[in-house]
């Protein structure tokens, strides 16, 4: 299943503050399920890269611990037209892309 | 292109999927990139000397910790880091120390990114926020202690 991630950003003076939304529930495999005792099971988006004209910006691994419906903001050196793709990847293999144009 | 591309990345999930289920890898070899051992680490040495080699990190006023001083729900802590101060920021880690397992996630930077990032992350309790920056080779970090009022894992 394709994971949705919305993105806002705009280029200035070669700096582009790029702001995502991923729409994930993020179970870290951790919180028990009272009524069978047994933890829920994990699936949380665990790698996240961003690229800026196809060169890689950002790698980035995640844990069970950042939030479910991740926010997550990073600047990069970019150039109004520049296009900033994010692409990740959670723990059963569901991906998910998104570009923008800052 | 893009078809053979698809048709080969099918083939190659389908054999490792294949190989899982034979129990011939485990699923950690499968994520061989996301470094589980880090991930799993009880505490916030361990996780460090799994993901940089080194647990020794000098505090920095260069690092700029935003974190709230009390979460009303631990289960979204807005956490950023600001080292754009810094030259030659290569990686970030964030960690909260009481967490079950503390390292919450890291990020490693190319030529086109400065060394910032803003998250949220869970807390299951108060605590203190670690980021941890390396620059130049370097390790540096910066704490605050978040007082959590509701925890955010479950309970």
């Amino acid at each position: 299943m394709a994971i949705n991630i919305r993105m806002r950003g705009k280029a200035k003076g070669g700096v582009a503050e790029v702001k995502a939304l991923i729409k994930h529930e993020m179970e870290s495999g951790v919180r028990m399920n009272k009524k069978t005792g047994k933890p829920y099971p994990a699936k949380f988006i665990n790698n996240v890269k961003v690229t800026v004209n196809g060169v890689e910006a950002v790698n980035s691994d995640w844990s069970g611990a950042v939030s479910a419906n991740p926010y997550m903001a990073i600047m990069l050196n970019a150039n109004s037209g520049d296009e900033v793709k994010i692409s990740l990847t959670d723990n059963t293999g569901d991906t998910g892309e998104e570009t923008l144009k800052v | 292109m893009k078809r053979r591309s698809f048709l080969k990345g099918t083939l190659a999930t389908g054999a490792a999927a294949v190989a899982v289920n034979a129990g011939l890898l485990t699923p950690s070899t499968v994520l061989a990139d996301w470094n589980a051992k880090a991930f799993a680490a009880k505490t916030t040495d361990d996780a460090l000397n799994s993901v940089y080699g080194s647990a020794a990190a000098a505090a920095s006023g260069d690092i700029k910790l935003k974190a709230p001083a009390i979460a009303e729900n631990g289960a979204v802590t807005p956490v950023t880091v600001d080292a754009t101060s810094m030259s030659g920021v290569e990686s970030i880690a964030i960690m909260a120390s009481k967490n079950p397992m503390p390292l919450v996630c890291t990020y490693n930077f190319g030529a086109a990114a400065q060394g910032y990032v803003s998250t949220r992350i869970k807390m299951g309790e108060t605590m203190n926020v670690i980021a941890i920056v390396k620059a130049g080779g370097k390790l540096f970090k910066a704490e605050q202690e978040v007082k959590v009022t509701i925890g955010g894992c479950g309970g």
